[in-house]
């Protein structure tokens, strides 16, 4: 029996023909779809894995002070750490671009040629294959740098310039003003020593052993030199400016102990003669005394005065006497007394005084020392020499293309599950309509004794097969150059890589191929064993169920509207039908949509929201600001976003910053927070937020007191001075300075230099680097949505077309069919436009910010209104052009033809 | 002759699937006559029905309905030709199956220029208790009374019936038959029955037999049987 059906099969491919190619396109595409953008991200992102694998990708890299000597390396590699110089000069051509020159790599970062072979003597040289795409140079060419000639032998790439760019800080690859080049070690060498170039970079790259990051980074801060034999005269200033301030405090100390030792020895002289002064005064009074006595005994008086009784003895005598001259004798051997008494209390206070000035002195002394120890200890002049340790996963250089390709794989996998979720229904749709349509044939196979598992594998045959075609002519497609290699298109004109093969990964093969075919078979069955549970005679005679219409009054007294309505309302199953149809079809487009508008209002807004014209940022800040420049202090603090790490950045203003429209309160613990935060986490005013620093190895904590409109990415911002009270700043320190005009600062100080067009043209990268993914998504989205609409709308006409022949056979014109069938149709699609649109959109915008997780920026994926104006008739313009297809199918057929079929 | 059909011939296909189905047919019709065409399948009875009704083009020929010319009339001619002019019943009703019986006739009642009441038709064809059904809600005999009431109301000058009873049982064919000779006296209607059955040929007023493409034998009743006696049906 079944190979009787199965002749039927190509007659059914026949009649359904149109159907069948509209289900293969919308296969095609969808799989297409899928496969081109997952494939593309899978291939960059495996192929970069690869790259840094076969080309010995470093494990990190840092720069130096002074180049390690053979001993420093040793030190640093005996535990099998690889490390190699990776120093360079950069070379200005006559355009002034900058060509950066290396020596050729042998262990770490290995070139990989795209084309011709390495440098191998004095003149030659590899070219960086980004530089010489977009200045169209090729091998044998002669390219002046340093005004130096270099053949080009080779053109490549290597590892830790996946995206090329000169600085850390820089934003955006600009392939025609930077690219890099690679020469025999003798040639670097000699273009070194000839001078007049800038200074060389000494980086180190490195591959670890048996040592993690932080170890090896602790063992190379170990290797100390000295401020004499580092070269940077901004770094000396600086570390002169700190050996001034110990100096000062050394030059106190120093001047105290030494007052404290000639006060001691001044005391010590005055203390020594304290006792030759003490027996002078004892002279003197012993002296007048025995004056006095012998005074006394001239007078007849027997008495004899001494130093402890003369005073009671002559007060007697007086009071006896009343003697002039006894009172006057008592009161000068008081006076004298009293000398005496005041002579020795004042050596006994020198003799004091000497010990204890002593004593400071030694204390003094011993301050001195200590002091001296501290500032050895806070002003170390032994330097370490590391200026830089930069890990390979955060270095924006390495993996750059790969990172770019999560947005595009997250983009596509979620594409695929709404492209799965469109081909079941729509199979399921069609299906149901086909055997609505066969069910008369399946009652009279099934009534003839046809088993249920032949009609089934019957029916499920062709849809199947054709799934299964589908999938493979998508996934051929999606592999194919026209597939994976446009779409990373886009990547390989940005990023510096090699042209990687295409990957296959058996997950994506799964889907492409194993997935529609198998939905297909399983919605088949599913529909069929439904159909098929109804008698044989139900299905021959072709039964309605009445209940499925419902009866209902109008008032209106039109009878095309009249009828229109209950058209409507009774195939409204259709109606809905088509509007989820059209809903999920316009879920692809409108994640295409979503992805441009969100780069683009990036990039706007970005812009909108730079008010400076430059930004610097110091390495070596200076005490003053200079004139025409706001100063800020900039940190980096981060924040996880689904297992990413994002930075966020922290802007210490003043109140009354002409740059940014954020008024932070004073506060260690007060900020700001910037719109794309507010955006990406929901935070709100009040809320407590928390970010990582990861350099001091603790988090901070904010209250947000307000929310700026600025969008450029995550930023929070604080009062200048609590934020330099929080991170243990100097009250006058700045790292960064705004400026709406050039500044005249040395470039030595600056760590980087950052205008506005910079900005715009960052800002712009995300678009660029987009737009192939934009366009796939859109263009794929539209097929993919026509050929819904072309199968939906093919089944609301199929369903009227018998009422379409039956009015055309009763005299009916063409107009006036429009108003009673086919206007019901444009409404269904009119309203449906109305509710899948926005639906659509705000199902997108759910899901979106889970594609860019590793992004931080705005979330911005409003559409300007004219937009919605646009896929709303756009929408109304495909219905009318499938519309109108579908109907001059319907006109061809003569209506005696309609009757014949029904017959 | 209301209706006057002169040499009319109809080809299908081409090469060797090539078939010439009416191989120059003439006949004719006076203005309310009821007319039955006979012959076996394939001899070309209802490819000539569907050219009077216009539903179909033929390669040679003529036909005239009430003095107009049907052949090289455009698409939109022909629509406007059956617009104002037909009537049409088929055996298997080709009711619209969303609509109720009621809005079945309005179809047709919202092109015509005098249309009879509704009501009135739907208490003709004993329908009026149906009106608010769908056709899946009703028995083949209400389905065809529902077909025949949609053809009437637009009050045609010509009823075209292709096998109008032939998916009926005899009693209900007979309620039908008597319906339709009900209507021909009620409103003058010519009608052109096409059919298989034997019995029907003895109430109309003329039978035309085709055989292979071309009219066999064309005779008019002397005398008519009534519907409601028909036997054999």
């Amino acid at each position: 029996m079944n190979k009787i059906l199965s002749k039927r099969l190509l007659r059914d491919l026949r009649t359904n023909f149109g159907r069948y190619a509209a289900l293969l396109l919308l296969i095609v595409m969808g799989i297409y779809l899928v496969v081109s953008i997952v494939g593309s991200a899978e291939m960059i992102i495996q192929g970069t894995e690869n790259h840094k694998s076969v080309n010995m990708v470093e494990d990190g890299q840092f720069t130096v002070f002074v180049p390690l000597s053979d001993e420093n390396i040793s030190e640093l590699t005996d535990d099998g750490t690889q490390i190699e110089p990776m120093f360079s000069l950069d070379l200005k051509t006559k355009d002034n671009e900058t060509l950066r020159m290396f020596r050729n790599r042998e262990m770490i970062d290995l070139i990989q040629l795209d084309e011709g072979e390495l440098a191998a003597k004095n003149g030659e040289a590899v070219i960086e294959k980004g530089y010489a795409s977009a200045h169209n140079i090729h091998i044998g060419d002669t390219v002046i740098a340093g005004g130096t000639g270099f053949t080009i032998t080779g053109i490549g790439s290597v590892p830790d310039y996946d995206m090329c760019i000169a600085n850390f800080s820089d934003t955006a690859v600009e392939r025609s003003s930077f690219g890099l080049l690679f020469t025999t070690a003798e040639q670097y060498d000699e273009l070194r020593s000839a001078g007049g170039l800038n200074a060389e970079e000494y980086t180190y790259a490195y591959r670890l052993g048996n040592i993690s990051n932080d170890e090896l980074k602790e063992k190379i801060r170990d290797i100390k030199i000295t401020p004499e034999s580092v070269e940077d005269k901004f770094f000396r200033e600086t570390i002169e400016e700190i050996l001034d301030e110990r100096n000062e405090i050394e030059n106190g100390v120093s001047k105290l102990n030494d007052g404290a030792m000639e006060l001691s020895e001044g005391l010590d002289n005055l203390s020594s003669h304290s006792s030759e002064l003490r027996d002078a005064a004892d002279k003197l009074f012993e002296g007048y005394l025995a004056q006095a006595n012998t005074s006394l005994a001239a007078a007849g008086q027997d008495i004899v005065l001494t130093k402890e009784n003369y005073h009671d003895t002559l007060e007697k005598l007086t009071a006896a006497t009343h003697s002039e001259q006894l009172s006057a004798l008592m009161k000068s051997l008081d006076e004298l007394s009293e000398f005496r008494n005041g002579i020795s209390e004042y050596t006994e206070g020198a003799d004091s005084a000497a010990e204890g000035s002593e004593e400071l002195s030694d204390g003094v002394k011993e301050l001195k020392d200590k002091t001296d120890r501290l500032l050895d200890e806070i002003f170390d002049v032994d330097i370490e020499n590391l200026t830089s340790f930069v890990t390979a996963e955060d270095n924006i250089r390495i993996g750059g293309a790969a990172g770019d390709m999560v947005m595009d794989k997250n983009a596509g996998l979620i594409a695929g599950v709404i492209v799965l979720a469109l081909f079941a229904y729509v199979i399921s749709v069609f299906v149901v309509h086909q055997i609505e349509q066969e069910q008369s044939v399946i009652g009279a196979l099934y009534a003839l004794g046809v088993k249920k598992k032949n009609l089934m594998l019957h029916y499920i045959t062709m849809p199947t097969l054709i799934a299964f075609i589908a999938g493979v002519i998508g996934a051929a497609l999606g592999f194919s150059p026209l597939g994976v290699s446009t779409q990373a298109q886009d990547s390989y004109s940005y990023f510096s890589i090699p042209e990687f093969k295409t990957v296959y990964p058996p997950y994506l093969i799964a889907y492409a191929v194993i997935l529609p075919p198998v939905i297909c078979a399983a919605v088949n069955a599913f529909v069929i064993n439904k159909k098929l549970s109804r008698t044989a005679l139900s299905l021959m005679k072709n039964e309605q169920s009445a209940g499925s219409y419902k009866q209902f009054t109008l008032k209106t007294k039109s009878f095309p509207r009249l009828f229109a309505i209950r058209q409507l309302v009774r195939e409204s199953r259709s109606a809905v039908t088509m509007i989820c149809g059209m809903l999920v079809a316009i879920m692809v487009v409108m994640l295409g949509l979503d992805c441009y508008v969100m780069c683009s209002n990036v990039r706007d807004y970005t812009v909108s929201d730079t008010k400076y014209e430059y930004q610097y940022l110091y390495k070596y800040p200076e005490k003053t600001v200079p004139d025409g420049g706001e100063a800020a202090y900039i940190e980096t603090l981060s924040t996880d976003c689904m297992g990413y790490t994002l930075d966020v950045t922290v802007i210490g203003i003043d109140g009354k910053s002409k740059y940014f429209d954020a008024r932070p309160e004073k506060g260690k613990t007060k900020a700001v927070i910037n719109s794309s935060l507010v955006e990406r986490y929901g935070y709100k005013v009040g809320d407590r937020v928390v970010f990582s620093n990861s350099a001091a190895d603790a988090d901070h904590s904010f209250t947000v007191t307000g929310i700026s409109e600025y969008s450029v990415g995550f930023t929070i911002f604080m009062d200048i001075g609590s934020m330099r009270e929080l991170f243990g700043k100097d009250e006058d320190y700045f790292n960064t300075v705004y400026s709406d005009k050039r500044l005249d600062i040395d470039e030595g100080r600056l760590y980087s230099v950052t205008t506005k067009e910079d900005v715009e043209r960052s800002a712009s990268v995300f678009v660029k680097l987009m737009f192939s993914l934009v366009v796939t998504l859109i263009a794929a989205g539209t097929v993919v949505f026509c050929v819904v609409m072309y199968l939906m709308l093919g089944i609301m006409i199929d369903r009227s077309a018998m009422g379409i022949s039956l009015i055309k056979i009763f005299g009916y014109r063409p107009k006036e069919i429009r108003s009673l069938y086919l206007n019901g149709n444009l409404f269904v699609v009119a309203v449906g436009a109305a509710i899948a649109v926005p639906l659509a959109k705000k199902a997108m915008d759910l899901i979106f910010p889970s594609f860019i997780p590793n992004v931080a920026c705005a979330m911005k994926l409003s559409f300007p209104w004219y937009l919605y104006v646009i896929i709303y008739f756009a929408i109304i313009l495909v219905y009318a052009v499938i519309n109108s297809l579908l109907i001059r199918k319907i006109r061809k057929i003569s209506p005696a033809e309609i009757l014949k079929n029904r017959e | 002759m209301y209706l006057q059909v002169k040499d009319v011939k109809k080809s299908y296909g081409k090469d060797t699937s090539y078939i010439q189905v009416l191989k120059g047919v003439s006949t004719g019709l006076e203005r309310g006559q009821m007319c039955v065409i006979q012959g076996t399948s394939g001899s070309g009875k209802s490819t000539l029905l569907n050219c009077i009704g216009g539903l179909d083009t033929m390669d040679s020929g003529s036909i005239t309905v009430d003095g107009t010319e049907i052949f090289g009339m455009k698409p939109a001619q022909l629509s406007d030709y059956r617009r104002d002019n037909l009537g049409f019943i088929f055996q298997f009703y080709n009711l619209v199956p969303n609509l109720t019986v009621r809005e079945n006739i309005q179809i047709c009642r919202y092109i015509a220029e005098k249309p009879l009441d509704i009501d009135e038709l739907l208490e003709t064809l004993g329908l009026t208790e149906h009106q608010n059904k769908f056709p899946a809600q009703l028995s083949g005999g209400q389905q065809q009374r529902c077909a025949i009431a949609r053809a009437l109301v637009k009050n045609p000058k010509l009823l075209l019936c292709d096998e109008p009873t032939g998916a009926l049982d005899s009693k209900t064919s007979r309620d039908i038959l008597v319906l339709l000779e009900k209507i021909n006296e009620k409103y003058g209607t010519t009608m052109l029955i096409v059919t298989h059955n034997n019995s029907i040929k003895n109430m109309v007023h003329k039978v035309i037999i085709i055989k292979d493409g071309l009219v066999k034998k064309e005779y008019e009743n002397e005398k008519r049987v009534p519907a409601a006696e028909l036997e054999d049906l």
